[in-house]
């Protein structure tokens, strides 16, 4: 096999690994509460300053900045919940959007007016792994494996616990689980700070990778929501696989024709989807 | 020339209050100020990616000739407008700057993006638009404007400057004839960046180089590595690489992990002239990366300069390192300043002094400005392309150069007439990004 597809073929699974876990965090809040977060990656953007800050500016060890940014972003699900959505749940669908999209631009103000526009690094990098002539990079590759990890122990925690059994039932039956004694607020305040919590996980991924700035999102918020939608909105197993199929799509087409057709590909691939199966790809 | 007293006594006793080294020239304007908008992105991918830093020269210069007497005692006042890094901010900014505020005149402009839709309204609206940075050819070529102005370079220069440069030293530094150098253009695929590199594709295929790969990317694309796969694929010579930030950071993080490895890495300016940012990120591994932009004035050598401008240098580069602590000063920061200052110094004031400040007086006067070579601090001169050439309002001694990079310190390594020393090509091994033996 050309080590050069093959290299491309790794690239596009490494970056369903990047996509995936600010697609489980959408995907959960919105089954869970039946409300778009359009600010998701602008939660992750406040990830990635806290790690960078704590790192870079307090000197902390890394592990803590990462420890700290989880529970961090989580209470900031929270808040965003009982702050914004909660007062919007029995608002039509375009209020809330607007108003998740409102919080959008006030971190991204916010995170301006503290942080500046300059790019921060963290400066950390693994070193790169050779295999044949095929590169991986380290750093992309211990951020896969922790998405990997973080993915199941999210599933490990809706499958064992009860808390995530409540969860999972408020997700397929809103109406009837207040009838069987599983109060909603409190499931909705915790799958938002779970939601929140896996932003601030994919932010430490995210800020081993790139620079951080108040404008981060812009670079993976758009298609974090194009992957939701394609896999099926609240459908966190069909999310977790289009992550993958569209890293796919947009490593080889890269390779095949160019960077910027790849994408194109995978907006046509994605409107494809949205004709043939309105729900989702992996929508039951 | 006037001189004030304070100015005077100042300068005598070398008082720490003096205006940094400047010599007093006149009294401080002081008479009905004369309003004009200055437009860049202040927030948004693209402020740190320069905007900023050349709005920081732009309002350098304004205080400067408000300090020296402004046009005819009459201040020159700033009505800032941020445009956010988005073109329709751009637009909307604009025109409010026009219509509310009744501006006749607007500069800045950072991005061809917005600078190519912007120029077409300021043209219909009999409004003079200063581009003082966007440099897309296509913003200006063959649209035969009256009212739009650029007094820097333009995209085709920066690829004219990559492949001479890469003509003279090729064969010298690198052992391989032009002929057969492999060269990979990748680029961001705005204006700007498209620009730069269709010119740079033309002249190094007339060149008789091979162009193995020439490619483009949005700006905000989250990944490169497979473009990085593929670079590594064609084994480029050279890359010219034309992008902002972080898309710059992004590529050249995912080089470095991906195994890229190659004989020279050209950026040609926007992020690759903010080596502040980028030696945060990769520290010593930028050392000898190579750029083409217009000069930064703290890289000419200042005998090549007139007296005047030699002192308006110092100047920039003392108020600039004040406002801001940065080790170097950014060609950003310069080009804003030249651009603005050039301005008010070379068409408001005259202008003013023979036709009241009007539009029609501006434009006469920008028909007039005839600085020779060494007479900006960029090094370059300033004399318009007139009315019915195809280059209509672009500066038609604009220069660029090459510069080459070594511990966050930048020096110019072509032309070779103003040329520091020879140029360190290919990259030694000590880079990451240099072939391994």
């Amino acid at each position: 096999m050309d080590p050069f597809l093959l290299e491309a073929l790794v690239n596009g699974i490494l970056l369903g690994g990047v996509f995936a876990l600010p697609v489980l965090g959408c995907n959960l809040v919105f089954g869970v509460v039946d409300v778009v977060w359009l600010c998701y990656a602008e939660l992750v953007m406040v990830g990635m300053y806290a790690v960078w800050f704590l790192h870079t500016q307090q000197a902390w060890p890394l592990y803590l900045a990462f420890a700290a940014a989880l529970p961090l972003v989580g209470l900031l699900g929270v808040l965003l919940h009982l702050i914004v959505v909660k007062p919007l749940l029995g608002a039509p669908p375009i209020n809330q959007l607007l108003a998740t999209g409102g919080v959008l631009f006030v971190l991204q103000g916010g995170a301006m007016l503290v942080f500046g526009t300059d790019f921060r690094s963290l400066g950390v990098e693994l070193p790169p792994m050779e295999w044949h002539d095929v590169f991986v990079s380290g750093t992309k590759l211990a951020a896969f494996c922790a998405a990997l990890a973080g993915a199941a122990a999210l599933w490990a925690f809706l499958k064992f616990t009860y808390i995530g059994i409540a969860i999972r039932a408020i997700a397929r039956d809103r109406e009837v689980m207040p009838l069987m004694g599983v109060d909603p607020r409190r499931v909705y305040v915790v799958a938002s700070a779970v939601g929140g919590a896996l932003a601030g996980l994919a932010a430490c991924l995210l800020v081993v990778q790139l620079d951080v700035h108040p404008f981060i999102g812009l670079s993976f918020g758009p298609i974090t929501f194009m992957i939701c939608v394609m896999g099926g909105l609240g459908n966190m197993l069909g999310g977790f696989l289009a992550a993958f199929l569209m890293g796919l799509i947009v490593s080889t087409g890269s390779f095949w024709w160019n960077t910027e057709m790849s994408y194109v590909i995978a907006f046509a691939f994605f409107i494809a989807v949205i004709f043939g199966r309105p729900r989702g790809l992996f929508a039951r | 020339m006037s001189v004030s007293r304070r100015g005077l006594i100042a300068a005598g006793a070398g008082l720490p209050f003096a205006p940094l080294s400047l010599p007093a020239r006149a009294q401080p304007a002081s008479g009905a100020p004369i309003r004009i908008g200055v437009l860049f992105d202040l927030s948004g991918p693209l402020a740190a990616a320069g905007s900023q830093a050349c709005a920081v020269g732009a309002e350098i210069a304004f205080d400067l000739f408000n300090e020296r007497g402004g046009a005819g005692g009459r201040p020159a006042q700033v009505v800032a407008a941020d445009s956010q890094s988005r073109a329709e901010v751009a637009i909307n900014e604009a025109e409010r700057l026009i219509s509310q505020e009744g501006l006749d005149v607007v500069m800045g402009v950072f991005s061809s993006a917005h600078a190519m839709p912007l120029a077409q309204r300021f043209e219909a609206q009999r409004k003079l638009l200063w581009i003082t940075t966007a440099i897309s050819t296509a913003v200006i070529k063959g649209r035969n404007f009256t009212h739009v102005f650029r007094p820097t370079v333009h995209s085709d220069q920066y690829g004219e400057a990559s492949v001479q440069f890469l003509l003279e030293h090729s064969e010298r530094a690198m052992r391989i004839a032009p002929n057969n150098l492999r060269v990979a253009i990748i680029h961001e695929d705005g204006p700007y960046g498209t620009g730069v590199a269709a010119a740079t594709d033309t002249l190094a295929k007339a060149a008789g180089m091979r162009v193995v790969l020439h490619e483009g990317y949005a700006a905000t694309a989250p990944d490169l590595s497979t473009l990085v796969t593929k670079l590594r694929r064609e084994r480029p010579d050279v890359i010219l690489h034309t992008g902002y930030n972080p898309d710059i950071t992004l590529f050249l993080r995912q080089a470095k992990a991906g195994g890229l490895r190659t004989r020279m890495i050209i950026g040609q300016g926007a992020g690759y002239s903010q080596i502040d940012r980028l030696t945060e990120t990769f520290g010593a591994e930028m050392n000898h990366f190579c750029n083409v932009d217009p000069a930064g004035t703290q890289m000419l050598e200042p005998e090549k300069l007139t007296p005047e401008v030699r002192d308006l240098r110092q100047v920039l580069m003392q108020r600039y390192e004040a406002k801001t602590r940065a080790r170097d000063l950014p060609t950003h920061a310069s080009t804003g300043f030249n651009s603005a200052w050039t301005f008010l110094e070379n068409v408001l004031k005259p202008a003013v002094r023979d036709g009241g400040g009007s539009i029609a007086a501006m434009i006469r006067a920008t028909q007039s400005v005839d600085l020779p070579v060494g007479g900006t601090i960029q090094g370059h001169g300033l004399k318009f392309y007139p009315p019915g050439h195809e280059m209509a309002g672009q500066n038609e001694r604009s220069s660029t150069v090459v510069m080459q990079y070594e511990n966050a310190r930048a020096k110019v390594v072509w032309p070779t007439a103003i040329a520091s020393g020879p140029p360190v090509l290919p990259f030694p091994a000590s880079s990451p990004f240099a072939l391994r033996s």
